[in-house]
């Protein structure tokens, strides 16, 4: 009875898998003759069933770019960006959707090291960060055995020094991993998806208006109470925004 | 017979005919009072005139007159252009008796069997003049017969909306207007207006408080109200030179006419201004009043980058075009947009300002992409509806086909290369992915999770484990006795395992241990089985300096060997002979 169950829900998980690849072919035929909401409909489906990948999110970014949707195409770029840090194609299309949005939001000026520091930790996910250290891990303890049972001089030195190095480097990459991790944790970007929505300075429509936004902008948000998340953009900017207008990148 | 009757059809047809016409003219009966006002020594002639011929004519009951002279009954008929007029007049010379108002009630007369009434008028008689009966003076003649009047369109316009004021300056025919000049012209505070010059003065006729005049239109002004409450008009005064005929007459009869100046002023008007209702008011709304049309274009839909492209937002119609402002255009960040140019193409005429305003922007796209125009909206009132609209441009898709690309930025052109290289016009936009690794949402991270700490730690775990391996390794390869013992041991193990196997059988058995043994020594001594003598073997042995006893005993076994072949062997002989060749082969092979 048991195994009976065992190999059903196998089977359940087998088809499940297999329909979501269909799904996914489907859309992408649907994409190339055009039909954008088909292809829509075809790659949420495979969302609603609890799966994703950067190249979903990509082609749904792709897919709403087309019907010149700006806000969800940014957002599911973003999601992609999330899972594939280092994507060109990616980062090419998100620089297309980037045009449509109507703000013009300069970065703050940073550092050289901090622009550097970010370049490099950013350049994985942490988990790929992670997977680094792991194999670099691996690497240190075969230099290092083998450097104790090497005789020739040379053989002991190289795999010395090997064993050295990668235990240095792995550190550096358990670091990475770790800032990363943290500034994930930390960061909450969101996406605005109104046309036009007005940041407030309190969070309740009495207040003063203090900026308004447009579809399409990446804020990121701070803190929230009741309906209105506190946000703040690139350039510095705060303010209190409905949460009914942004929508968070990061479930 | 026939022609009889045709005949009397068309007689009684004619006399029909001239019947009907002569009855075409309608009765008139009027009364015409020579003043309406007059002092108590003044005298008063009424004329009551029909134009037809009638009977029976009854005169009101001048009760509060003196009847002075009358009736007396002129008749008058002309024949002009072939039509006939007639009229039939009956006059009064009165005198009032009081002061006061003093209706004059109606005279009836009999035409045609039907009984016709005049209207009932009413004088107002004041107290006794100084110069009865004297002809008036120029100026009072002058200021009965002139009135400037300002015509308003509206009285209770909404804030914002057009209203006209129509200066016309009635004229009676009795009197002749030379020239004028305004005194004071009225300024409109809280109004925007706008004069509309009268180039022309023509005469027009019309009619004022029931008599006709001839006017002449002064001035014209669309004002649009700034401010809502009771707000009112400053009045035109007019300084007007008029010729005002006198009783004297000049050599040939002809009137003389008196030259005087008279001031006319229109009287002070007021409006009173609604406020714009805040029912249902959109936020986009920035005060525009009237019925008007929204557009947004764009002079092209496709182009390359830093081509230029003209963005126009427009507003036609009808109101206040001139007092609000047009919606702003929100144009993607990354578009170069210049200040807009400022366009009005506006007329105004009397029912207010009419045309397009428009406000056109320059844009220069630096990179490939699309580039929305998003949908903007513009509100206005109609007063006419008295409800608000609002109006939402088409959303426009600007489509930049060739440029550069936002994001990369290293394009190398290399210069007078002869090859020519395949061209691709910037970054494209990419093509979705054909192939995906898909995973569950939501799957948790490998970074901080427990596999990942065990794979972090378990590798260094194995370091000390090594190490504890390998020092026992080295202590056991430091204990050299029994290494060698062991090697022995091994080494017998390896060239007598095919005795061992045979251990029992004699013939066999004896057959591998001497193959054994000469196998070692091959091994060892690397000498050719031809060779093999036992005097060679010690030899070979000595030179080697391997201990005599050690020689013995390999020679012993040896010989045993041979033996073996031809006498009998016990079994237990046989198993001492095995270990014996084990002790002799690791002996030797220290030495060796």
């Amino acid at each position: 009875m048991r195994k009976a169950l065992f190999i059903l829900v196998l089977l359940i998980s087998y088809f499940g898998f297999s329909q979501n690849e269909t799904l996914f072919q489907k859309a992408t035929t649907a994409y190339n003759d055009g039909k954008y909401d088909e292809a829509i409909t075809d790659y949420l489906k495979i969302i609603a069933n609890g799966k994703h990948s950067p190249e979903l999110y990509f082609n749904l970014g792709n897919a709403y770019y087309k019907l010149n949707k700006v806000a969800p195409s940014i957002y599911y770029y973003e999601k992609a960006l999330l899972l594939n840090p280092n994507d060109v194609e990616l980062k090419n299309n998100l620089a297309y959707a980037k045009n449509m949005t109507l703000d013009a939001i300069e970065n703050l000026p940073e550092t050289n090291f901090k622009s550097m520091y970010k370049k490099v930790t950013g350049y994985y996910t942490f988990d790929q960060w992670a997977y680094i250290n792991i194999a670099l891990i691996l690497l240190f303890v075969i230099a290092y055995i083998s450097f104790r049972n090497f005789h020739s001089a040379t053989k002991k030195r190289i795999s010395f020094i090997g064993s050295l190095t990668c235990l240095f480097l792995s550190l550096l990459a358990m670091i990475a991993a770790y800032l990363n991790y943290s500034d994930y944790k930390q960061k909450k970007p969101a996406i605005v998806f109104e046309e036009e929505s007005i940041v407030q300075a309190e969070p309740n429509n009495r207040s003063q208006e203090v900026f308004r936004l447009h579809e399409g902008t990446k804020v990121y948000v701070l803190d929230n109470l009741n309906d209105w998340y506190k946000i703040k953009l690139a350039d510095g900017k705060s303010g209190w925004i409905s949460s009914n207008d942004i929508k968070l990148i990061k479930n | 017979m026939k022609t009889k009757q045709y005949i009397f059809y068309f007689i009684s047809l004619f006399f029909i005919l001239s019947a009907t016409a002569q009855d075409n003219d309608q009765v008139e009966f009027t009364v015409k009072l020579s003043k309406e006002k007059l002092g108590l020594n003044e005298r008063l002639k009424v004329e009551f005139s029909t134009n037809k011929d009638g009977d029976n004519f009854t005169t009101p009951n001048f009760k509060d007159f003196t009847i002075l002279m009358g009736p007396s009954t002129s008749i008058s008929r002309s024949w002009i252009n072939g039509k006939r007029k007639f009229s039939l007049t009956y006059t009064y010379i009165l005198q009032p008796n009081k002061q006061g108002k003093i209706t004059i009630n109606q005279a009836t007369i009999t035409i045609a069997g039907k009984v016709y009434k005049s209207e009932v008028k009413t004088v107002e008689v004041t107290a006794a003049v100084t110069n009865p009966n004297a002809p008036p003076s120029a100026s009072d003649i002058a200021s009965e017969n002139l009135h400037l009047v300002a015509e308003v369109s509206k009285g209770n316009p909404y804030l914002n909306e057009a209203v006209t004021v129509v200066y016309k300056l009635y004229v009676s025919p009795d009197i002749q207007v030379s020239g004028f000049q305004a005194i004071d012209n009225p300024k409109y505070n809280n109004f925007w207006s706008q004069d509309m010059p009268v180039t022309k003065y023509t005469t027009q006729e019309g009619t004022y408080n029931g008599k006709s005049y001839r006017y002449v239109i002064l001035k014209r002004v669309v004002l649009y109200p700034q401010k809502t409450g009771n707000l009112p008009l400053e009045p035109l005064s007019l300084d007007v030179q008029v010729q005002v005929p006198t009783q004297r007459r000049d050599f040939f009869g002809g009137a003389v006419y008196a030259q005087t100046n008279q001031r006319v002023s229109a009287g002070s008007k007021s409006l009173t201004v609604k406020a714009l209702p805040e029912e249902g008011k959109p936020a986009s709304f920035t005060g525009a009043v009237g019925n008007f049309n929204f557009f947004v274009t764009t002079s092209k839909t496709h182009l390359n980058a830093s081509e230029s492209l003209q963005a126009k937002v427009e507003i036609s119609g009808k109101g206040n075009l001139k007092l609000f402002q047009l919606p702003q255009l929100n144009l993607p960040s990354s578009l170069e947009v210049y200040e807009p140019e400022h366009d009005e193409k506006i007329s105004t005429n009397y029912s207010g300002m009419e045309g397009k305003v428009s406000d056109s922007y320059t844009v220069v796209p630096a990179y490939k992409g699309k580039y929305p125009v998003p949908s903007i909206s513009f509100s206005y009132f109609n007063p006419k509806t008295e409800k608000y609209h609002t109006l939402n441009s088409q959303e426009v898709v600007i489509n930049v086909i060739q440029g550069p690309s936002n994001n990369v930025t290293n394009s190398t052109i290399v210069e007078g290369s002869v090859k020519k290289a395949v061209e691709t016009s910037g970054e494209q936009f990419s093509f979705i992915k054909t192939k995906t690794n898909l995973t569950a949402i939501g799957s948790n991270y490998f970074f901080k999770s427990t596999s990942y700490y065990l794979w972090l730690l378990l590798p260094l775990l194995f370091i000390p484990i090594a190490i504890l391996f390998s020092k026992k390794r080295e202590a056991l390869a430091r204990d050299v006795v029994g290494n060698k013992v062991k090697k022995a041991n091994r080494l017998a193990r390896k060239y007598l395992s095919a005795a061992k196997k045979t251990l029992g059988k004699k013939e066999a058995f004896y057959i591998a241990l001497e193959k054994a043994l000469h196998n070692y020594l091959k091994a060892k001594l690397k000498i050719e089985t031809s060779e093999f003598s036992k005097d060679k073997i010690s030899t070979l042995l000595l030179e080697k300096e391997v201990d005599t006893s050690t020689i013995e005993g390999f020679l012993f076994l040896l010989r045993n060997c041979e033996m073996a072949r031809y006498s009998p062997f016990s079994n237990v002989q046989m198993q001492q002979d095995y270990t014996k060749a084990g002790e002799v082969i690791s002996q030797m092979d220290k030495q060796l």
